[in-house]
């Protein structure tokens, strides 16, 4: 009988040890976190960088104000810069087109795919306001000679031309072209150029830190047990579960 | 296995993206300071006060907690100091005194070397280390040697070898060492393992050797391509081993790509709607951003399509808006000098906060008042101010370094410029501000959690990433790569 506990005994600590993760309580953790040293104006960079980087001129300038911390842009070329992407997002795209070039004719000449995807923009439009004929035009004399270079644009355009075949373009197979979102993917692209074209990252270091949030923590699951951070939005430490 | 005349010129290069600041203290890392840091006071306040920090947190009195601020503003300036206590000393040159001596010459510069014996035996090799082992608390070391007359065989190697390795022989002859040998092209990795690895390398050619910790492996290059990978099977210091050079820009690119590797693997995360969004407003809820509150919210309101953060996150408002105007306004007059008014509104609103005139809160204050007059040259009334004001802190343990470097300020005539300028500086503003602030949050009489006016959401979250990222490197046998915001801000790309 005796012979029989030593044994399931070994076999638990056998089983224990493969599976042993160190465990951090959270008094350890809170101490850990305790001597982690964020500094404020580096937090007000991180801040600063997001209402920049999504176009929050009022809020940039504001917060340039209320707490002394250096826009990494001159808050200017974001103006331009959202009215071009407010432009597309109402479906003003030959003006946003406009814009984009006045700002700096490069964006457009060397980023031909934007190109194509915004005059695609143009073309969607036109279905959208019934103006078939127009459409047709601007399909075959603008964008059809950009498919023949790429086949990707070509497809692009079949589907979109599409649009035309259905009566009932809610209820067809590409009629997620007419969604908004269609309209905020070509904004949102447009506005990562002109970052891009201005030597500004075209996405705000914050959603990536959160992403490698989410990432360390499930790295470190791996290896620890530890209170985790489970809702971002709250902050909330939640026990290790053990 | 003989080595005739090779000569190899060789330079030490190591790559050093981010060090920029370790943002993680505790007692053990004391060892890690720089010596730039050793003869700065806050060094030993470092330690201390994170012990004062703790009780801080653990009492709700209020009291103490405006003394954990204090504390965080010495820690920021410790900080400040040691920007570069996580820059271990990377190799420089090679090691002259533990060379094999008599069968290689080793240049004045200490970065060429030169075989001169002629026709010896397999165990006369000329090996040559590092003069330090390889720093590990990064994602990639590497160096790389040019050679410029790889002798009548060839016989070069390029590897990694430990502490107390034979001297006499090739690196991947013997365990605990690994080579990449130019003769055969194969990877040596102890007695009797060798294996075909890549090309052979020769007089012209520039050969790298590195150290992958993230995956922990060795990576050879020959003039910029990567060769190959093997594992690390050594736990210990590695020497880089006859070696080491120049830039190299296709080798940059290998940190790039591993780089870009971890970052799309990071970027598969997903994020709830709207979180950054909502992380930004509770920041400047937190902190007392009020007009810039106001403008983004206006802003977030009328984009396309809107965002209500408030609804879609479940933040809790009342936690957060509690006093804010009051805060904003304080926050103002702080951030502009004007400490008479701060107090007078503090005075009129909180009067529990200011009526212990020996709290730091009012240290602060008087400390920054004191400065604010340094600040306009009214150095008369600054010393009656002092007197009157200050003298009375010195009894105090806690508050004496500080009101010792105010008035050291009185003893410079151009005080920016004095070793205790950085009280003049904008920042020490910010302390003064931001410890009113959670004063007052903390005053909220529906505060839920006791501690959660210390942080920001937002500063909570980079807490835990960063304790996240260190504690794996520490449970990965310390090697790898920390979280350092500072050096994220700074670059293009962000970095775990």
């Amino acid at each position: 009988m005796s012979l029989f506990w030593i044994v399931i005994r070994q076999l638990a600590e056998i089983e224990e040890m493969a599976t042993s993760k160190k465990v951090i309580t959270r008094e350890e953790w809170e101490k850990k976190l305790n001597d982690v040293r964020i500094r404020k104006e580096d937090m007000n960079r991180l801040v600063m960088n997001f209402l920049v980087t999504e176009g929050y001129v009022d809020a940039a300038e504001k917060f340039r104000a209320e707490s002394g911390t250096e826009p990494d842009i001159d808050l200017a070329t974001i103006t331009d810069r959202m009215a071009v992407k407010k432009a597309v997002q109402c479906g003003n795209v030959e003006d946003a087109i406009e814009k984009v070039n006045d700002l700096n004719p490069e964006i457009l000449d060397t980023n031909p795919q934007l190109f194509f995807h915004l005059q695609q923009q143009r073309l969607i439009e036109l279905i959208r306001n019934g103006k078939v004929e127009e459409a047709l035009e601007f399909a075959q004399e603008e964008l059809a000679p950009r498919g023949e270079e790429n086949q990707s644009f070509l497809e692009e355009l079949e589907k979109t031309v599409a649009l035309l075949a259905f009566e009932d373009v809610s209820n067809c197979p590409v009629g997620e072209l007419l969604n908004i979102s269609q309209r905020l993917k070509t904004a949102s692209e447009v506005n990562a150029a002109i970052l891009t074209s201005q030597s500004h990252e075209k996405d705000p270091k914050l959603p990536s830190l959160l992403k490698m949030l989410i990432w360390a923590q499930n790295q470190l699951d791996e290896k620890a047990a530890y209170p985790r951070i489970n809702d971002l939005s709250k902050a909330t430490l939640e026990d290790p579960s053990v | 296995m003989l080595v005739l005349q090779n000569t190899l010129l060789l330079h030490f290069y190591s790559l050093q993206f981010h060090f920029i600041g370790e943002n993680y203290t505790h007692t053990e890392s004391k060892r890690e300071f720089s010596p730039l840091c050793s003869g700065s006071p806050f060094v030993f306040n470092q330690f201390v006060s994170g012990l004062k920090a703790m009780s801080a947190i653990n009492a709700t009195n209020g009291e103490d907690l405006a003394r954990y601020f204090l504390d965080r503003s010495r820690l920021s300036l410790a900080r400040g100091l040691c920007d570069m206590d996580e820059d271990e000393e990377a190799p420089t040159e090679l090691n002259t005194i533990n060379s094999s001596g008599g069968f290689l010459v080793v240049s004045p510069d200490k970065l060429s070397v030169k075989y001169t014996n002629v026709n010896l035996h397999g165990h006369d090799v000329g090996v040559v280390q590092g003069n330090r082992p390889a720093p590990v608390k990064r994602l990639v070391y590497y160096f790389e040697i040019f050679v410029k007359d790889a002798g009548t065989k060839g016989q070069i190697a390029i590897g990694f070898t430990s502490e107390n390795f034979k001297m006499r022989r090739q690196p991947g002859w013997e365990a605990n060492s690994c080579g990449y040998h130019g003769d055969d092209g194969n990877l040596y990795r102890g007695p009797g393992k060798s294996d075909e690895f890549g090309p052979t390398y020769t007089s012209g050619d520039i050969v790298g050797g590195g150290i992958n910790y993230a995956s922990q492996e060795y990576f050879f290059t020959k003039n910029g391509a990567v060769v190959g990978t093997a594992f690390k099977e050594v736990k210990g210091p590695l020497f880089p081993t006859i070696a080491v050079h120049s830039q190299n820009e296709e080798v940059q690119e290998f940190e790039v790509q591993e780089r870009m590797k971890l970052q799309m693997t990071v970027d598969k995360m997903s994020l709830p709607t709207n979180v950054s969004h909502g992380l930004v407003r509770s920041y400047l809820q937190y902190y007392g951003y009020e007009d810039t509150l106001h403008s983004f919210d206006t802003a977030t309101k009328s984009t396309v399509p809107p965002i209500y953060i408030a609804q879609e996150n479940g933040f809790d408002e009342h936690d957060i808006v509690y006093a804010l105007s009051q805060r904003k306004i304080l926050r103002q007059l702080i951030r502009n000098g004007d400490i008479d008014a701060a107090l007078g509104k503090l005075r009129e609103w909180y009067p529990q906060i200011v009526q212990d005139d020996k709290s730091a809160t009012c240290f602060l204050l008087h400390c920054q008042k004191f400065i604010e007059l340094i600040r306009v040259g009214a150095l008369e009334e600054a010393v009656k101010y002092g007197r009157m004001e200050l003298a009375k802190y010195f009894e105090f343990p806690e508050f004496d370094d500080l009101v010792k470097d105010c008035v050291a300020l009185l003893a410079y005539q151009r005080p920016h410029e004095s070793s205790v300028g950085y009280l003049l500086e904008e920042t020490q503003r910010e302390v003064v501000a931001d410890t009113v602030n959670a004063m007052i949050l903390s005053t909220n009489p529906n505060m839920k959690d006791s501690q959660s006016f210390l942080h920001s959401y937002l500063e909570r979250l980079l807490r835990q990433l960063t304790a996240c990222c260190l504690e794996r490197r520490s449970l990965n046998g310390d090697q790898g790569e920390a979280f350092h915001l500072h050096s994220v801000l700074d670059s293009n790309k962000a970095k775990c």
